[in-house]
This record gives structure tokens, C-alpha cells and sequence, in this order.
């Protein structure tokens, strides 16, 4: 982040004649500066225009980006699902083929039903559907529109429907039926309700903490740094004092990972400015939570409400300019 | 000319799956053939009538003639070529939470502030120049450092484009037993490694002599290696994290001295740990009692220090106890 710039750049157009108001872009704006300084003539205008000279003052914050990292792996690509299952068909032609006397004694009950799956599905691995790749048919290696062997869940399960055959086929008990247990859901409960409070939703994602401050504006956690005090402590700070201690949080690093900046509002016309109406910097320190739940019954902040919320759901609560300044430091996934 | 090996990385034979079943898929015929300006037929509707089983295959050629010979193999990842290697097949979940995860991460930790203007100060360079008090120093080789030969490797600062990570892991097993007995504790230990490794082991002659076990330099064969990149070696690391690490009794974790000090890590399994391997779990009888070997696993990260590539596993969750060195 070119902070160095940008910053010199909002002070040096506060510093210069006013041109904001004709509409003009920044880059421009300062080359109109620059070449009003080289000539000679418009100084006589300059001095009719110029407003008082404001140093601007800034208060400085500690904000804390306080994620969820991603518990689950992401849902692949439709690409992604065909590209594997491609490459798994390719594998099945290429490999050597495999060796059933080794793994299965002629005449055991597991046998058997191999016979009968291999049967079944024509081919030894079972996840790719009826194929077999030492026929005369194994040309035939495509899936057509719309076939549901490449996505994963079809895959698992064939994986858990073959286990559980197996099971029964082979177990000495044939009254009791065997059951292989499933994995879980990806779509959570805390999914299905939109229970946007909850850490388990959206788990293939990450989940940033925003809190909402009294007048009902969303924000992440954010407090002046006291004197004598440093970012990092500030961000601890901040943490405990808006969102309770009740959470393990781990602050990565020391240095902030993104700023964001907030004018005072400008001087009308005819106004003289307030040099003490600053604004403010707010630098947000990142932190992973690892167990709790946020609670504000404690906070010293005045804050209303909480949310966890993935990154594309930032936009309908954040400030536009805001969001656009904190953006980049958020994680894709 | 010199025949074309197969890879030793894949388990197939090439010359069998030439004869029976070309990997060049001749394409279907449609019973009507497609015409570019034929709107609103969609393709898939059409039925498959026939193939063209006569068709004219490219097959790569058997044996290398040059670079001069108009028959020439294809790049090695064109399905027809000889050295094909299908994959990958998913996309693994370690390699999953590191790009999601531990990579933004460890650039954060790493971060160092200069403020604008800064200038690191002068270091002395890392080879020593001669004093030319001798007409003889003239085009000299440069001195190597003081305290030692060895030049260790620059440590750059982290950014966004150098972030450690995983390049390879090693599974070596040096098997005592196979020359003083007989070879199928070789065979037994290939096995296993290629169990849980997915990939093809190479085995490896002795070097050194060790009396005791009736070893000979350069005539037993007593140890088997793999090599894992990418899919598999995610697979590997995530099965050895979660599953078989946690269930090892009173494991404190690696030693914090292993390392060679240029960002590879080292550490030892216990045969009875690497049957907690699940591929060899779920098939453990399949295995001659007491043969399963003990392995060394090398974590190869493209960490410059010790320090950084400790970093990076313990962010994978490789705990590291005792001293830490370097």
C-alpha cells in the first residue's frame, strides 16, 4: 500500500488553492497545480482564493480486522470438477490394471463381492462412474452435458454406498445392518437460517467481525491509541474493551496490514476553518479468533450490534469509501 | 539409440497399454456430420453411430532417434507421450488452508517497517578479498568466509512473492535388515513407503560400511526413497498432521535443533507410527509381522533459515519442541 504518497497527496491538496469543486480528477488537479506555479502571472488571483492554510491534524486509531479463517475446503470450479474427473478417467487407462489376487482370497465372502461389484461398475476404482478402460469402448472417456459423476458429492457417495455393501456383504451378522457414517454437511444450520451472529456459517469462507456503533453505523472494532501506548497493545485494547474477553484471539504480527482515513468535514465558504476539528487514521492491526463468541454486554464503546460477515457482504453495511480503503487487506476466500 | 525408460515415478507398464489401448482417443462419428452453419442442432442430441477403430493414431516413438528424425516424441504432458503423468485429481486441503490461510499470514508476521529513506547499513562482503600484499593475489578466487567454508544461503526479506512454502518432502527408510537376512524387508519397506506415499520408490545401494549388520559399500541395497511435489505431497502432509501425529503416544513434536540450517526439516517415524498410516491401517494383516519400516521425513520448504521454515510447519501444525536452534 503506497501510504506515503497517498497521505503527502491529501495534504498537499489541502494545502493548495481549491480546485475540487470543478469536477476534475486528483492526478489532474495536481498537474493544474504544478503548472499554476510555474507561471508567474496568477499569483495576484491566487492570493484572492486562497482559504487559511489548515495543518491537519489526525487522531490516531487502532481498528482490528478479527477473522474466522476458512474451515472447509472451497467448492471447486465446474471446471475444476471436470478437469479431476477427466484425469481420473485418464489414470484408470493408464495405470496397470489392478490385482485382485493379491487383495482378495478366492472363495471369501469378500470376493464375492467384488465379483459382483466389479461387475456392476466395470471398472476397480469407485468414484468414475461405469467405465472401463480395457474395453474396446474406453475411447468413450467423456462425460456428456449435464452428467453428475464429476461432482464431488456424487462421489462420496459412491464411496460410502460401496463401504456400506461391503460392510454387510462381508460381516458375520447379516440381521444387523451396517451403517457408514456420512460427512457432515457443508451447508451448516447457522447457513440455513442466515444466523449472521453465528461462527458457523459460511465455512468455506472467511468471516470478519464488524460491530455497529450506537448512531448505527458499521465499523470494525476501532478506538483512539492512548499516550504511551502501542498499536498492538491499542488493538488488544480495543479488542477486549468492544467485543469481550470471552474469545482466544491470536494478533498476527505487530504492523498494521491496511489504514483507512476520515476527513473532518470541510469549511464552508466564508467559514473560517476549525483547526481542531480533525480528522482521524484508523490502522487496522489483523487477528485471528481460534474459540469464543463475541458478546457486548460488556463493551465500554457504546456498540449496539454485532456480525460476522464474509467479505461480499461487507459492501451493504460499509461506507463506500471505507470499504473501498479496507478491501485489499481482506482475503479472497 | 538408446530405448526411452519409463518413468520410475508411475506404476504401469508403457508397452502393454500401447499395444492394447492407445491413449489417443479416436473421436466419435455422428450420424449426421456437423456443419458449421447448422444453427440449433446441439451437438449432444446427435446419436453415436460408429468409431473410426482404423484410424490414423499418433503414437510417440518407441526409441529416441534425435533431433534430427521427423518422427518425434510429444511434450511430456500431451496424453500420447510416453512420460505422460495423469493429475492431479483434487485439490488438497492442506494446500487449501495454506493459500487461505497460513501464507497471508506468515507475510504479515514477517513484515519489516523501514521508514522512507532508510539504508540498511553496509555489510562486509561474503567473500573476502585478498590483501594484495603478494603479486600472486592478482585474479585470485575470492577467500571464502571467516570461521568456515560454508556460505549460507540469503535470507531476503518476505514479501509478497517469496513466502515460504513446501517445495518437496522426502520419505527415506534405511532397512538394517535387508542385507544380513533376506530381501523382503526391502520389499516390505517399498511397499509400505509407496503405501503411503502414492508414488513409486527408488531404492539405494549402501555407501558406507557397517560391520555389524554385515553391510558392504556398493553392494547391498538397503534403503528406499520418495519423493513427493504437489497433490500427493499435500495429501501426505495432511494425513501425517491429522491423523497419524495426534495418535502417536507421548510425541512431544519435532526437536526444534533438526534442520539443516537452509530450510529443511527432518524428523524420524517409528515403525509402530507409520502403521497408524491409514492406507496401511485399513490392510494391516496384508503386511509380514514386525517388517513395516520406521522412515525419516524431510520437509523441503523454499525458506532461506531454519527459522522461517519452522514457522511455516508450525502454521501447518507440525508442533517443535526443546531448543531451538538457528
Amino acid at each position: 500500500m503506497s501510504s506515503g504518497s497517498n497521505s503527502a497527496r491529501r495534504v498537499a491538496s489541502l494545502l493548495r488553492p481549491s480546485i475540487i469543486d470543478s469536477g476534475v480528477c486528483r492526478s489532474c488537479q495536481e498537474t493544474i497545480g504544478r503548472r499554476s506555479y510555474a507561471t508567474a502571472t496568477p499569483a495576484a488571483t491566487e492570493s484572492t482564493t486562497t482559504p487559511p492554510v489548515v495543518t491537519p491534524a489526525y487522531t490516531i486509531n487502532a481498528g482490528v480486522v478479527l477473522s474466522r479463517p476458512p474451515q472447509i475446503t472451497r467448492e471447486l470450479e465446474p471446471f475444476e470438477k471436470a478437469f479431476f474427473f477427466y484425469q481420473k478417467r485418464l489414470n484408470e487407462r493408464l495405470a496397470l490394471p489392478f490385482t485382485k489376487y493379491f487383495y482378495f482370497k478366492r472363495g471369501t465372502p469378500a470376493d464375492e463381492d467384488w465379483k459382483k461389484k466389479i461387475q456392476e461398475r466395470r471398472t476397480a476404482a469407485r468414484d468414475i462412474g461405469k467405465y472401463n478402460a480395457y474395453d474396446s469402448d474406453a475411447w468413450n472417456d467423456e462425460l456428456l452435458l449435464g452428467a453428475e459423476q464429476s461432482e464431488p458429492a456424487n462421489q462420496i457417495e459412491a464411496l460410502v454406498q460401496d463401504a456400506e455393501s461391503t460392510a454387510n456383504a462381508t460381516s458375520q451378522d447379516t440381521s444387523k445392518k451396517e451403517d457408514i457414517p456420512r460427512p457432515y454437511s457443508r451447508i451448516t444450520e447457522a447457513d440455513q437460517k442466515n444466523d449472521q451472529k453465528s461462527l458457523n456459517r459460511l465455512l468455506s469462507r472467511t468471516l470478519y467481525l464488524l460491530v455497529q456503533s450506537k448512531e448505527g453505523n458499521w465499523k470494525f472494532p476501532t478506538s483512539p491509541v492512548e499516550t504511551g501506548e502501542t498499536l498492538r497493545l491499542a488493538a488488544e485494547r480495543t479488542l477486549s474493551d468492544s467485543a469481550g474477553v470471552n474469545m482466544n484471539t491470536w494478533m498476527v504480527g505487530y504492523h498494521p496490514v491496511g489504514w483507512h482515513q476520515f476527513n473532518a468535514p470541510r469549511a464552508k465558504k466564508g467559514e473560517t476553518a476549525q483547526v481542531d476539528a480533525s480528522g482521524n487514521k484508523v490502522f487496522f492491526l489483523k487477528s485471528r479468533i481460534m474459540g469464543g463468541q463475541a458478546d457486548l454486554s460488556i463493551n465500554t464503546q457504546n456498540l449496539k450490534d454485532f456480525k460476522w460477515l464474509a467479505k461480499e457482504e461487507l459492501p451493504q453495511y460499509l461506507n463506500t469509501q471505507y470499504y473501498s480503503n479496507i478491501k485489499n487487506m481482506l482475503a479472497d476466500r | 539409440m538408446s530405448p526411452m525408460r519409463p518413468r520410475p515415478d508411475v506404476c504401469r507398464t508403457t508397452s502393454a497399454i500401447w499395444n492394447r489401448h492407445p491413449p489417443c482417443p479416436p473421436r466419435p462419428v455422428r450420424a449426421h456430420p456437423i456443419q458449421p452453419c447448422a444453427i440449433g442442432i446441439e451437438i449432444n442430441e446427435l446419436p453415436l453411430t460408429q468409431t473410426f477403430s482404423f484410424r490414423y493414431q499418433f503414437r510417440s516413438p518407441k526409441y529416441d532417434r534425435g533431433p534430427l528424425h521427423p518422427h518425434q516424441p510429444p511434450p511430456e504432458s500431451h496424453p500420447s507421450s510416453r512420460l505422460f503423468v495423469p493429475g492431479p485429481f483434487s485439490s488438497p486441503r492442506a494446500e487449501q488452508s495454506y493459500e487461505s490461510t497460513v501464507a497471508p499470514d506468515i507475510m504479515t508476521l514477517c513484515y519489516v517497517h523501514t521508514p522512507p529513506g532508510f539504508k540498511p547499513p553496509p555489510k562486509a562482503p561474503r567473500l573476502r578479498e585478498w590483501d594484495d600484499s603478494s603479486p600472486y593475489h592478482k585474479n585470485r578466487v575470492l577467500r571464502g568466509p571467516r570461521g568456515g567454508d560454508v556460505l549460507r544461503l540469503l535470507r531476503k526479506p518476505i514479501k509478497f512473492n517469496n513466502i515460504p512454502e513446501i517445495e518437496r518432502i522426502t520419505i527415506h527408510s534405511y532397512v538394517k535388515n535387508a542385507a544380513a537376512e533376506n530381501s523382503t524387508w526391502l520389499h516390505v519397506a517399498g511397499i509400505a513407503v509407496q503405501a503411503i506415499s502414492n508414488m513409486r520408490v527408488e531404492t539405494f545401494k549402501s555407501k558406507s560400511s557397517v560391520a555389524t549388520w554385515g553391510i558392504h559399500p556398493g553392494r547391498d541395497t538397503v534403503a528406499v526413497k520418495a519423493e513427493l511435489f504437489g497433490e500427493n505431497m499435500y495429501h501426505f502432509l495432511g494425513k501425517l498432521v491429522d491423523v497419524v501425529l495426534p495418535r502417536i503416544k507421548d510425541w512431544e513434536g519435532v526437536k526444534g535443533s533438526s534442520g539443516d540450517s537452509s530450510g529443511n526439516i527432518t524428523f524420524g517415524l517409528e515403525p509402530e507410527s507409520v502403521a497408524m498410516f491409514p492406507e496401511i491401517e485399513v490392510n494391516y494383516d496384508m503386511y509380514p509381522p514386525k517388517m513395516i519400516p520406521g522412515c525419516h521425513i524431510t520437509l523441503h520448504t523454499s525458506a532461506k533459515t531454519d527459522k522461517d521454515a519452522r514457522l511455516l510447519l508450525s502454521a501447518m501444525g507440525l508442533p517443535f519442541y526443546g531448543k531451538i536452534v538457528n
